[in-house]
C-alpha cells in the first residue's frame, strides 16, 4: 500500500478526487473509498463483507471523537 | 553529482542573503525609536530566522541527534489498518498536524504581552520556537513514532519511572481545568453585551445539530458536504447578526451578562460531554477546523498584502512590572504570557497522539514536528502585528480592567495620558460604532482587541467591506474554536478522571456506565466553571490572575515533555547531544518556577496571590472579601501544586540520567523493533 495521496492524476476528475481526499485527511474526515480499498487489499478472502457507509461512519466517529477527539490545543 | 556541486556556491550565497536579511530586520526592530515602521520588518525577522533554523538546526536534529532513517518502517507502514495508522502524504499530514496544534493561545498570549511593547514578544516568539518549542514538538513526535504512537504519559511511565508517569497524568488533568477556565473567560468577555457576537455563536448549535444529522443519517459520512453547508449557514448568521444587533427586541434577547454566559457555557460543556459525539462534538470540530485553516491563511495573505504600520512602541515602560493588563516584570512574565506561540506543553500531547501514527517515512517527522511549530510561531507573530497596528491608547483602553481604567471615558483618557499615551475624546465611541459594538472600553481577554486589529487588516484588503462585519467574523473565529476546545477538553478530562477513579472503584472506570459518565462530566465542568465564574465576577477582570496561572501550567507541562525527551536521548546513547532538550528545559524550569514563586509569594499585592489576600483582609471593607481571599489562597495552592509536580518529574528524571550515565543502570529504551521499510526499496 502506497500513501493514498500523491499519485499521478490522470484527468481533472482524478485530480479533484485526490484533492478532496487530501482535504479529508487534513481535517480528519472519514474516507469510505479508502476504507473499501484497504478492506479489499488487506482482508481478501476472509469472507467478511465490508461495513456499510452508515456502519463505517458510526465506527469512525466513535473511534475519532469517543474520548474527546484529537486533543485540541490552547 | 556534478549539478549539486555547481549549485553549492549559489546555495551558500542564498543562505548568507537570508541571514543578512534577518539580521537587518532584527536591527531595525531593536533600534527604531519614535518613528513608525512597517510590519514587514517583523515578518522578515521571523521568516528569515525560521528558514535558517529549519534548514540547519532541524537537519542537525534529524540526522545527528535522532538519526532518522528512511529504511526503518514507521508505525503507519507496519501497522497500517486503514484507520488511525495510515501512511499519509507529508504535506497533507502537515495540514492535519497544524490544525491539531493551532488554537487560541498563540493569538491571545502575544496580544496580552504587547503591554511590554512589540519587541519582547517578537524576540521570544522567534528565539523560543527555534530553540525550544519546535525542538520539543519534534523530539516528542520522533520518540512517539519510534514507539508505535505512545502517549506522553505512557512514555513518562515507561522511560522515566511510574511516579513521573502518574505526576504527568495529574498535571495534565489540572492544567486542562485551568486551560478551559481561562479560554472560556476569553469567550465570555468577548460575547458579553455583544448581541451580534452572541447571536452567531448561538447559531452554531442548531447548525452543528443539522450537520450531525446530515452526516449520520441523511448522507452517512459526507463530512465535506455537511461542512460546506455549515459554513454557508455560519456566514449567513454572521450577516444576519447585524440586524439582530440593530433591532431593539432581538438585541435585548441576545444581550447577556458575563454571569449569564458563564452558566450557559457550563451547561453547554456538560451536554457536549454526555451527548453522543456525532450530534454536537464532531460537527463543531469540523466546522472550526475549516474556519481555523481558512482564517489563518487569509490573515497571512492580508498581512503580506497590506504590510500595516506598527504603532505600538518597541518597548513600553511597563517592562518594570507596573503593567495594567497583567502584573509582573518582563522577566519572567513575558515568557509565561506568550506561552503557546513559542513553546507549548500541550503540543506534546498532540505530537504523541494521532500524528505519529500517520507518518510515511521517518524523515517526514522533521517537517511535521519542527516545521509545524514554526507555523504556530508565525501565527503568534501575526497576533503581535494585529496588536501593534492598534493605536497604543486604544490597545490599553480595551485591555485594561475598568477598575484600573476609571469609570468614564474622560477618566480613562486621563489614566491613559498618565501612562504617556493618547486617547482622543470620542475615539473609543467612534471605534465601537464602527465595529458594531456597544462599547470597547475594558474588553479584556485579548479577543476583542485582536478582532479590532484583524478587522483593520482584513478590511484594508477588501475595501468598503465594512469593519463591523470583519470584527464579528474575527470574534466568531476565535469563539468557535475556543468553544471546540472547551467541548473536547471537557470530554477528554472526563475520560481521564474516569480512568483515574477506575483505579479506586472499578465501575467508575467504565466509560459507558451512565452515572459514572454524568458524575465525571459534572466534576470537570464544575472545576473549570468555578474558576470561570470567579474570573467573571473578579473586580480586576480575572485574566490578570488566570492567564499567568495558565501560562505557568502550560510551560510546566512543556518542562515535563523535555524531561522525558532528555531521559530518552541519554538512554539512546546520545548523551553528547542531550543539550538540545536540556538547555530549553533549564530555561523553562527557571522561568516558570520564578514566575510561580512570584505569583505566590511576591509582597506586591498586584502580583502575589497571598499578598493580595492580605491586602484585601487589611484594607477597607469590599463586597465578597471572604471570597476574594479564598480564591487568592486557592490560586496560590494551585500554583504551588504545579511547581511541586514539575520538581518531582525533574528530580525523578535527573536521578535516572545519573543512574544511566554512571552505568548503575543499563541504558535500555523501549523502542519498537527495527523493521525494514518497503518504501525505501528502489528509492
Amino acid at each position: 500500500m502506497r500513501p493514498s495521496s500523491g499519485r499521478p492524476a490522470g484527468s481533472a476528475r482524478a485530480a479533484l478526487r485526490a484533492a478532496l481526499a487530501a482535504v479529508r485527511q487534513i481535517v480528519g474526515a472519514p474516507d469510505y473509498e479508502r476504507y473499501l480499498a484497504h478492506h479489499a487489499a488487506c482482508h481478501p478472502g476472509e469472507g467478511r463483507p465490508p461495513l456499510s457507509p452508515r456502519q463505517y461512519y458510526a465506527e469512525f466517529v466513535t473511534r475519532r471523537f469517543g474520548a474527546g477527539g484529537p486533543s485540541r490545543c490552547c | 553529482m556534478l549539478a549539486a556541486n555547481m549549485r553549492r556556491p549559489l546555495a551558500v550565497l542564498l543562505w548568507i542573503a537570508v541571514a543578512a536579511l534577518g539580521a537587518t530586520a532584527f536591527a531595525v526592530l531593536a533600534l527604531v525609536r519614535g518613528e513608525t515602521i512597517s510590519a514587514a520588518w517583523i515578518l522578515a525577522a521571523g521568516v528569515a530566522s525560521y528558514a535558517i533554523a529549519y534548514r540547519f538546526y532541524s537537519r542537525f536534529l534529524a540526522l545527528r541527534v535522532f538519526g532518522l532513517d528512511d529504511r526503518r518502517a514507521t508505525p503507519a507502514e507496519r501497522l497500517n489498518n486503514g484507520r488511525d495508522f495510515v501512511p499519509t502524504n507529508r504535506w497533507v499530514l502537515y495540514g492535519h498536524h497544524f490544525a491539531a496544534i493551532a488554537g487560541a493561545g498563540p493569538l491571545i498570549g502575544p496580544m496580552l504581552a504587547a503591554q511590554f511593547g512589540f519587541l519582547p514578544g517578537t524576540l521570544w516568539l522567534v528565539a523560543g520556537v527555534v530553540l525550544g518549542g519546535a525542538v520539543q514538538d519534534f523530539t516528542i513526535l520522533v520518540l512517539s513514532m519510534r514507539r508505535d504512537g505512545k502517549s506522553l504519559g505512557q512514555m513518562a511511565k515507561e522511560e522515566v519511572n511510574p511516579l513521573a508517569g502518574m505526576a504527568a497524568m495529574i498535571a495534565i488533568l489540572a492544567i486542562m481545568v485551568i486551560l478551559l477556565a481561562v479560554l472560556a473567560l476569553v469567550v465570555v468577555n468577548a460575547l458579553k453585551q455583544s448581541p451580534w457576537g452572541l447571536f452567531i455563536i448561538a447559531c452554531t448549535i442548531p447548525i452543528a445539530l443539522l450537520m450531525g444529522w446530515w452526516m449520520k443519517t441523511l448522507r452517512p459520512g459526507h463530512v465535506l458536504e455537511a461542512s460546506a453547508i455549515g459554513i454557508v449557514l455560519l456566514l449567513a448568521a454572521l450577516v444576519a447578526g447585524r440586524w439582530v444587533s440593530l433591532d431593539p427586541t432581538w438585541a435585548r434577547w441576545f444581550t447577556w451578562s458575563g454571569v449569564g454566559l458563564t452558566w450557559a457555557m457550563v451547561g453547554y460543556g456538560f451536554l457536549a460531554s454526555v451527548l453522543p459525539v456525532w450530534l454536537l462534538l464532531s460537527p463543531r470540530d469540523y466546522l472550526s477546523t475549516f474556519l481555523k485553516i481558512g482564517t489563518v491563511l487569509t490573515l497571512a495573505v492580508a498581512i503580506v498584502l497590506t504590510l500595516p504600520p506598527i504603532r505600538l512602541p518597541a518597548v513600553t515602560r511597563f517592562v518594570d512590572g507596573t503593567g495594567p493588563v497583567f502584573a509582573g516584570k518582563v522577566f519572567p512574565f513575558a515568557f509565561i504570557t506568550i506561552a503557546c506561540g513559542a513553546i507549548s506543553g500541550f503540543h506534546a500531547l498532540v505530537a504523541s497522539g494521532t500524528s505519529p501514527k500517520m507518518i510515511t517515512r521517518e524523515s517526514d517527522a522533521r517537517l511535521l514536528g519542527y516545521g509545524g511549530m514554526l507555523m504556530e510561531s508565525f501565527v503568534g507573530l501575526m497576533a503581535i502585528i494585529a496588536a501593534a497596528t492598534l493605536e497604543p491608547g486604544v490597545y490599553f483602553a480595551m485591555n485594561v480592567p475598568a477598575a484600573t481604567l476609571g469609570p468614564t471615558a474622560a477618566a480613562a483618557a486621563q489614566t491613559i495620558a498618565h501612562w504617556g499615551f493618547t486617547l482622543h475624546p470620542g475615539q473609543m465611541e467612534a471605534l465601537a460604532r464602527e465595529m458594531g459594538e456597544a462599547t470597547l472600553f475594558s474588553r479584556t481577554g485579548g479577543a476583542p482587541s485582536l478582532a479590532v486589529g484583524m478587522a483593520s487588516i482584513l478590511g484594508g484588503v477588501v475595501r468598503g467591506s465594512g469593519l463591523a462585519l470583519w470584527y464579528h467574523f474575527a470574534i466568531m473565529f476565535e469563539a468557535l474554536f475556543i468553544l471546540t476546545t472547551v467541548d473536547a477538553g471537557t470530554r477528554v478530562g472526563r475520560f481521564m478522571l474516569q480512568e483515574l477513579a477506575g483505579h479506586v472503584w472499578k465501575p467508575f472506570g467504565r466509560t459507558s456506565w451512565y452515572p459514572g459518565v454524568a458524575l465525571a462530566s459534572a466534576v470537570i465542568v464544575a472545576g473549570w466553571g468555578y474558576f470561570l465564574y470567579q474570573g467573571v465576577v473578579d473586580p480586576l477582570g480575572g485574566i490578570n490572575s488566570l492567564w499567568p496561572l495558565f501560562g505557568i501550567a502550560n510551560q510546566l507541562l512543556a518542562a515535563v515533555a523535555l524531561c522525558v525527551g532528555t531521559t530518552i536521548l541519554i538512554k539512546m546513547g546520545r548523551a553528547a547531544y542531550a543539550w538540545v532538550t536540556l538547555v530549553p528545559l533549564v530555561w523553562l524550569a527557571t522561568v516558570t518556577l520564578t514566575a510561580g514563586w512570584q505569583k505566590v509569594f511576591s509582597a506586591d499585592p498586584r502580583l502575589g496571590f497571598l499578598a493580595h489576600a492580605r491586602a484585601v483582609a487589611a484594607g477597607p471593607a469590599v463586597a465578597h472579601a471572604d471570597r476574594l481571599i479564598f480564591n487568592d489562597r486557592l490560586d496560590a495552592a494551585l500554583a504551588l501544586a504545579f511547581m511541586a509536580v514539575v520538581v518531582v518529574v525533574i528530580v525523578a528524571s535527573a536521578r535516572e540520567w545519573w543512574m544511566v550515565l554512571t552505568r548503575r543502570k543499563p541504558a535500555a529504551v523501549h523502542e519498537a523493533a527495527y523493521v525494514e521499510s518497503m518504501y525505501a526499496v528502489g528509492d
